[in-house]
């Protein structure tokens, strides 16, 4: 989000330049995070770090396409199953698995991304639904492979291997640090994708189609990019999931991860890396974090869906806008806007 | 031969269930231009409503009817007055997300209030009667037949009341019932009372049937709701009828034939087929929304 350069204005002697020990300060946080809090807690950030990937596929047609899909919990489930099958019977690796369930969501996502993105509005809203539906009945109907609503259990902790060395995130501290590395380079590839053309041609797609069209930007071929793109995150998402709680069932289909995806990204702030990062830890860390009872968690989420779109339709992106702003603002009020 | 019989008539009178509930759906969609993702809820709280009046107040089967909607329509009439008012006129995007938190919302708190296990509905006319060989709970012959009257006081309704052209008029020009002076939200509030009150009656008119009766109950409605609105064509009143006895009927001779565990793909295969052939539905010949 670093878009006014620091360096013009670094000598003016009013400037705050809180921005360096802000990023540094959240950095160490990030890092030292699972030395003070307990067990627990650190479970609590895993889940919001592994939700972060599929709710930056989202940010992508949400945020920076304008694509409300649904579809995204079920490419999660895609790659969950996938890669528990891949465990399972080849006895893969998670880096292997977690490749395979990528490429795997993204095939998938063309021959059903190609009659969605047909369909506007309501009907392309039903549609994405409609694929999680289709992937729930799947898991919980082809028995001989699923093992139906029992699921698949025991599946390998995630092991990262290197040159005859292997490591093994075997406790919540150490899957910490390999979801905050996934997490983390998921959101390098991410802002790499938005801020190449190809992503403010997506914007472009967002707030005017027939326009973008007229310019000549291929809107069609944009539009199924970013869906099969979002898919792998939400595969990379589900592989990780899966060898971090170590069990597949039909209930990775159900309402709770469409809405936990749909409430990172508009929380957090449609278009918005940061809002998203954000979103991720306020809204998946904090509830899981509180031990709160389910259903009291979904009438949480419940209200803050009508709130956040009735009264903060951008999420919380601008109160960190202001935040940012401040930090890199002057004294007095002329700060920039 | 009676067993086709049967389930043909099984399929009717779940069809004419589905009928019932979508109906409602496709007049809210009408007025508000869309889709309401919480609607299988209010099927829910009409069912719970029935469940708490029969088993708990002691109350006969239909006081239960009447206290079942009595609850549906006042926590609609809450629902409209904070969310679905503020709905005219927003993007899709805040439509679904809000309908979607309102469901949330609702079935939870259902879950919370009654706990979330399965209960058990014990009133209603279950005894079997006999055509023939072919027997159907005097239930479902209930439910047919309360369809029938329903469709037939929704037709009457929308073609003759001032109520009914109302809701004609702001399904088809929201600028311009206001500017000739309709009052809009009062319209798309009583629109949308009636149609969760549909819900929830029809929630109470199939507990017998269904017997079970929990907090998720509602999802797998909406669910089955969105093909049947899509295939009668959004906002048609008659060919929801005719959608919905489609499915109802499909869905009955799918289970019969294929095994019970396909019955709930029927839905949303049929769903996303219509979207992709004809997304304006079986009965129109062009999209009107």
């Amino acid at each position: 989000m670093n878009n006014t350069p620091l360096s013009t204005t670094a000598s003016d002697p009013k400037r705050r330049n809180l921005r360096a020990p802000i990023v540094i300060a959240l950095a160490v946080v990030a890092l030292g995070a699972p030395m003070v809090l307990g067990t627990y807690a650190v479970h609590a950030m895993v889940i919001a770090l592994i939700f972060l990937l599929p709710a930056h596929g989202l940010n992508l047609l949400v945020g920076y396409t304008g694509m409300l899909s649904l579809a995204q919990a079920a490419f999660f489930g895609l790659g969950a199953y996938a890669s528990a099958l891949m465990s399972i019977h080849l006895g893969t690796s998670f880096p292997v698995n977690m490749l395979a369930a990528i490429a795997l969501a993204c095939v998938i996502a063309v021959p059903l991304g190609i009659p969605a993105l047909r369909l506007r509005d309501t009907s392309f809203v039903m549609c994405t639904l409609g694929f999680v539906i289709i992937g729930q009945a799947i898991s919980k109907n082809w028995i001989s492979v699923t093992r139906g609503d029992m699921g698949l259990n025991n599946i390998d902790k995630p092991t990262v291997g290197l040159a005859g060395y292997s490591w093994t995130a075997s406790n919540p501290v150490e899957a910490y640090y390999l979801a905050l590395v996934l997490a983390a380079f998921a959101t390098w590839v991410f802002w790499l994708v938005v801020r190449s053309p190809a992503g403010r041609n997506l914007v472009a797609i967002r707030e005017n189609e027939t326009l973008a069209e007229s310019l000549g930007i291929p809107t069609w071929n944009y539009r199924l990019a970013a869906f099969v793109i979002a898919a792998g995150f939400g595969g990379a998402g589900g592989s990780l999931y899966v060898h971090y709680i170590s069990v597949a069932s039909p209930l990775m289909f159900q309402t709770l991860y469409t809405t936990t995806m749909l409430i990172i990204v508009l929380g957090g702030g449609a278009g918005s890396i940061t809002g998203v990062i954000f979103g991720s830890f306020l809204f998946v860390a904090l509830s899981e974090g509180l031990r709160i009872a389910p259903e009291l968690r979904m009438i949480a989420y419940g209200l803050s869906l009508l709130i956040l779109v009735f009264r903060f339709p951008q999420g919380f992106a601008p109160f960190l806008m202001r935040i940012w702003d401040w930090a890199g603002g002057v004294d007095k009020k002329e700060g920039s806007a | 031969m009676y067993f086709l019989l049967e389930q043909i008539l099984n399929g009717v009178s779940s069809g004419a269930v589905y009928a019932i509930v979508a109906v409602g759906m496709t007049m809210i969609f009408g007025v508000m231009r869309a889709i309401n993702f919480a609607h299988g809820e209010y099927y829910m709280i009409g069912t719970f409503g029935g469940w708490y009046a029969t088993s708990a107040l002691g109350l006969p089967y239909p006081a239960a009817i009447l206290f079942g909607v009595a609850v549906t329509i006042v926590i609609a009439y809450v629902i409209g007055k904070f969310v679905m008012q503020r709905m005219i006129g927003a993007p899709v995007e805040a439509s679904v997300v809000a309908t979607l938190g309102v469901s949330l919302v609702l079935q939870n708190t259902a879950i919370l209030i009654f706990g979330g296990s399965y209960k058990f509905f014990s009133a209603g006319y279950i005894e079997p009667v006999f055509f023939g060989d072919v027997g159907i709970a005097q239930q479902r012959l209930l439910i047919i037949l309360v369809c029938i009257l329903v469709f037939l006081g929704l037709e009457l309704m929308v073609g003759f009341t001032r109520m009914g052209k109302t809701i004609r008029a702001v399904s088809q020009n929201i600028e311009a019932c206001e500017v000739v002076g309709i009052d809009v939200k009062k319209v798309v509030m009583t629109t949308f009372i009636l149609g969760t009150a549909l819900a929830g009656f029809s929630g109470i008119l199939t507990a017998p049937v269904n017997v079970s009766v929990y907090g998720g109950m509602g999802e797998i409605i909406t669910f089955k709701t969105l093909p049947i609105i899509v295939m009668g064509g959004l906002g048609n009143v008659r060919g929801t009828l005719a959608a919905a006895m489609i499915l109802g009927i499909a869905e009955s001779l799918v289970a019969g034939h294929f095994g019970l565990q396909y019955r709930d793909s029927v839905g949303f295969i049929t769903l996303i087929l219509m979207l992709l052939w004809r997304p304006h539905g079986l009965f129109s010949s062009r999209a009107r929304f």
